[in-house]
């Protein structure tokens, strides 16, 4: 017994922890309507400010509080002024991508200043320690609580009593109606990423202070739970933020003391699918809330899109079959191959997110199935190589369908999340389930790629397999949208309203492209595998998510094309940058932003 | 690749290094290396999350660099290589290798990291005969990849006996709670751990699973606690360790920790401070070490760098040290390296003492070992215990 007390004590604590973030991110969902990745960036920075106050310039604490929040409050007005404002009017999916691309280069831009190495934050001042329970309790730990507590008090504060706070509440509830009583929407936001990236920074600090640990990788991580907290507690609500911060930490904390250690993360994930499937709005949404808006179609940008002749296409198609008898340098075989490999991966997100609208952020988690299915049937059955790839990628529209089935009903950002968690919960089945997947050692030894027995020996011949493999899926994917089924699937994401009230049964058309695309995504996890001969669960990790949604929105939203040239580009472009070392990441975050800022709709278009 | 390109590392000779002398078949008079230089390719994350490996990984090639092209480099010419950046991500590592094994100027290649970026690029160096050197691949499977697979990384199943025998027969442990990281390497390392604490008489009371971005390990102590261990392994990396023990120590409880040898860093007691005070852990060396190699070793990377070298360092530059005594032994075309991996005999090591490869599974065998303990802030030798294998 007194053990439940010591874990409920430990998970209140690191509820706290999250509270910090989930606040600032619900703050800016609350006014924006918008999932703010770059929010663990600026938590980072907040840690790496407080860093060099501290051990480099000796400031006092408090002087390096205030520093913190100052810092911290200039980035978020930055952040809002450069990265979103230029964006408003866009489509939804556009500042989405924008805090991506803009947590990229903040994240790259402080480990090239500081490096990579994890740094100590020590603070001597807040190491008191009083016993509680059968552990102690720091003065840190209280300092946590009451930075979060008084900013919530403030926040309500401010919300319910001040002029401004009234007009960010009537921007959060209607923008368009706030802006015509004379509201300026503007500096509300400003007002609210400066308050919401303030207190981010300060939880970077204080983190790295409790932790005696700060490095440039804590940005993701601390996005991640935020997210999770914030969306549990019900998004752009801060009290039901703390809330359901504390509730995951304790959560978390159970789940370590039913199961151990490794299930944690299962058990966060597991709790954010159960609460959107079940309570969309968050566990502590009051009953009058309005529904979230419909996203499907506002989420995306409408445009007219760019069509190749099919002539032009045919001849492309041709002379990249010929390219590696003209040109077989292996590298840029070996590119290709990769290009041709996010190609379907991109055909697969390109169908589920474009053309029906259902923004998937666990996409890898599909490459992850197929990877597995492919591996495991050939070495355990020793089935041949081909038969097993195509099999996987039956296999992962079949599990892929049936995992994010609970979450058709949800729309915008909230499927988003949810895919999210489910990308997240198959890695860590993957990792868990020893008996199957063999756990963290990984699956070994996996048979090369093969056709009809004859091994693909050369850099060519697997060019030449995936290649073809693509093309047959790019025509299967051509046919599909100019079918009677994919103009239904259009009608579902323009107008899930419409659709319905046509008698079109929303989930099943749903459950279709999920599937088509799925099968996509499986046979590329499939084929990587053979290529790789061994994956284990960070083969195919998070970032490979981001990556696919980056090739799909540059390609434009449906766009088949698109797909594959976003792959040939942003596979390409990181080798083409190599020479730039350690900036190409960099790079990359600005090609990113300056895309959703030029070209929204993509290159191509949406379909 | 483009003629010009700032991240070719080609090793220069600091003045500071020139008088240095060095072990085995390198005369000490010889003059600088000159001409054309022979070129390693690297495979390694410079970007990513596991970018501070590469940089560690940077530092010791560097310094022995230096070295052995003061010292006449490889028959005459300089060693040098090229870094490419894969970020420890299989998709970039194969098109690394790719790129290595079609360049005819590379002869080796080091690398990569993280296992499925090492393994996913392992069937190109082995259909292109060149040999690729996982110098920090300790999973199992890695040089089963082929016969062009070596690793002179410190084979688990010689560490963990030692780690356990330190726990269990020095510290006379009887009820051990392991906590390890969730990775490839954690995992291989806590089953033959255990298997080793068994054999030596000890209970293992509780086993707990980490993954590595984990930063909260309170409630996972409680679990711990309330198995009533009388001491704790840990197998993690430094960061880890020194979190664990902070908050071991916060949530009060007081129990000695032994930690495997890839805790052994500064970075650990700055990360730890005094939280980190008692832990126990081995090594392959450490700064006072008698031995002459460790000791210009520890004081030519002091003077380089202004700081102590840490593990990473050491089997960098040990790397180095091995590949330019095959090159200048057998020759530095592709195929010589990998006949002289085999033939190699007692290559000075920091890690080993002695490297000598087992041409069966085409690994090192026999890292030394010292037992340390943290006191006072600083890794010190535990009761006087001296460097054995």
């Amino acid at each position: 017994m007194a053990s439940w007390i010591d874990y409920t004590i430990n998970g209140l604590i690191i509820g706290n922890i999250y509270a910090l973030l989930a606040v600032g991110l619900a703050l800016i969902f609350g006014v924006s309507r918008l999932i703010n990745f770059a929010h663990g960036s600026v938590y980072l920075v907040g840690a790496y400010t407080g860093f060099v106050a501290t051990t480099m310039l000796h400031l006092p604490l408090p002087v390096t509080f205030v520093l913190v929040i100052v810092v911290g409050a200039l980035l978020g007005l930055l952040i809002e002024r450069f990265g979103l404002r230029p964006l408003q009017g866009y489509a939804h999916i556009a500042p989405l991508l924008a805090t991506i691309g803009i947590s990229f280069v903040l994240d790259q831009l402080v480990q090239l200043t500081f490096t990579a190495t994890p740094r100590a934050l020590p603070s001597e001042l807040l190491d008191k320690r009083f016993q509680l329970g059968s552990g102690t309790i720091g003065a840190l730990d209280i300092v946590i609580a009451a930075v979060g507590l008084t900013s919530a008090a403030l926040l309500y504060f401010f919300l319910r009593f001040t002029q401004l706070g009234w007009a960010v509440r009537a921007t959060a509830q209607d923008r368009d109606a706030a802006q015509q009583m004379g509201v300026d929407v503007n500096a509300v936001n400003r007002t609210v990423f400066a308050i919401a990236s303030g207190l981010g920074a300060v939880a970077g600090l204080l983190v790295g202070m409790y932790y005696n640990y700060i490095d440039p990788a804590m940005s993701f991580q601390a996005t991640l739970k935020g997210v999770v907290a914030q969306v549990v507690g019900g998004v752009g609500n801060v009290p039901g933020a703390i809330a359901g911060s504390l509730l995951l930490g304790i959560v978390e904390s159970y789940g370590i003391a039913l199961f151990g250690t490794s299930y944690r993360n299962l058990f966060a994930f597991v709790l954010l699918v159960v609460v959107l499937v079940l309570r969309p709005n968050g566990l502590f949404a009051s009953a009058r809330q309005t529904p979230p808006e419909p996203m499907t179609g506002t989420f995306i940008a409408p445009s007219k899109p760019f069509v190749l002749q099919p002539r032009v296409l045919l001849g492309i198609a041709v002379a990249l079959a010929i390219l590696p008898a003209v040109y077989p340098d292996p590298y840029i075989m070996q590119t290709f191959t990769n290009a041709w490999l996010y190609g379907m991966l991109g055909l697969s997100l390109t169908l589920i997110a474009g053309t029906v609208g259902m923004i998937s952020l666990g996409h890898a988690a599909l490459l992850a199935i197929g990877g597995y299915a492919s591996a495991l049937l050939a070495l355990n059955f020793g089935i041949p190589v081909g038969f097993a790839i195509l099999c996987a990628g039956v296999i992962t529209a079949a599990l892929g369908t049936l995992l994010v089935f609970p979450s058709f009903r949800l729309r915008g950002h909230y499927f988003s999340i949810a895919t999210l968690a489910v990308g997240e919960i198959v890695s860590l089945v993957i990792l868990n389930w020893e008996s199957l997947t063999r756990g963290p050692i990984g699956v070994s030894a996996i048979p090369p790629l093969s056709l009809f027995g004859i091994e693909l020996e050369s850099a060519q011949s697997v060019y030449w397999f995936t290649f073809a493999v693509l093309v047959v899926l790019v025509l299967l994917q051509f046919r599909l949208l100019g079918s009677h089924l994919g103009r239904v699937m259009r009608a579902v994401r323009d107008d899930d309203v419409a659709a319905r009230s046509y008698g079109i049964r929303l989930d099943r058309y749903k459950a279709l492209a999920f599937a088509f695309g799925s099968f996509a995504a499986g046979i590329s996890g499939g084929i990587t595998a053979h290529l790789y001969s061994y994956i284990n669960h960070e083969t195919f990790n998070a970032q490979l998510s981001i990556l696919a949604l980056t090739i799909v929105i540059l390609g434009g939203m449906g766009n088949v094309t698109g797909a594959v040239v976003g792959s040939v580009l942003l596979i390409g472009l990181p080798e083409v940058f190599r020479v730039a070392a350690e900036y190409r990441v960099l790079i990359y975050g600005i090609v990113l932003l300056l895309l959703v800022r030029f070209r929204p709709q993509g290159l191509f278009g949406t379909v | 690749m483009s003629a010009f390109n700032r991240r070719h590392f080609v090793g220069g000779s600091t003045a500071l290094l020139a008088a240095a002398s060095l072990p085995g078949s390198f005369p000490a008079w010889a003059d600088p290396a000159k001409g054309e230089p022979v070129m390693m390719g690297v495979s390694g994350p410079l970007t990513g999350q596991n970018a501070q490996y590469g940089t560690q990984w940077k530092q010791g090639f560097d310094l022995a660099l230096d070295e052995v092209n003061a010292a006449g480099g490889v028959k005459g010419r300089p060693l040098a290589y090229v870094f490419e950046d894969s970020q420890s991500d299989p998709r970039q590592s194969v098109a690394v290798a790719q790129k290595f094994v079609a360049d005819k100027k590379i002869v080796v290649e080091l690398g990569d990291f993280a296992s499925p970026a090492s393994m996913a690029a392992s069937p190109i160096y082995q259909k292109a005969k060149l040999v690729q050197f996982g110098f920090t691949n300790s999973h199992p499977d890695f040089t089963k990849g082929g016969d062009y697979m070596w690793s002179n990384s410190v084979s688990q199943a010689d560490e963990q006996p030692l780690s356990a025998a330190y726990a269990v027969k020095s510290l006379g442990l009887k009820k051990i709670a392991v906590l390890h990281l969730n990775t490839d390497w954690g995992r291989t390392s806590k089953d033959l751990y255990v298997k080793a604490a068994k054999e030596y008489g000890a209970e293992i009371v509780a086993i707990e699973a980490y993954i590595p971005d984990e930063k909260d390990f309170r409630s996972t102590l409680v679990r711990v606690r309330d198995a009533k261990p009388d001491g704790l392994a840990l197998i993690s990396y430094y960061s880890d360790a020194a979190l664990i023990a902070r908050q071991a120590k916060q949530a009060g409880l007081k129990l000695p920790m032994v930690a495997a040898s890839s805790v052994y860093s500064p970075k650990l007691i700055e990360l730890g401070g005094d939280s980190v005070e008692g832990m126990f852990t081995a090594s392959r060396y450490f700064p006072d070490d008698p031995r002459p190699l460790v000791r210009k070793f520890v004081a030519a990377f002091k003077a380089k760098y202004g700081k102590e070298p840490d593990a990473f360092n050491a089997y960098a530059y040990d790397t180095v040290i091995l590949m330019a005594q095959v090159m200048n032994q057998f020759g530095f075309e592709r195929e010589q390296i990998h006949q002289g991996l085999a033939k190699v005999k007692d290559v000075p090591s920091v890690i080993f003492g002695k490297a000598t490869f087992d041409t069966a599974t085409r690994r090192v065998n026999g890292a030394m070992n010292v037992e340390l303990v943290v006191k006072d802030g600083k890794f010190q030798l535990h009761e006087g215990s001296i460097p054995t294998r």
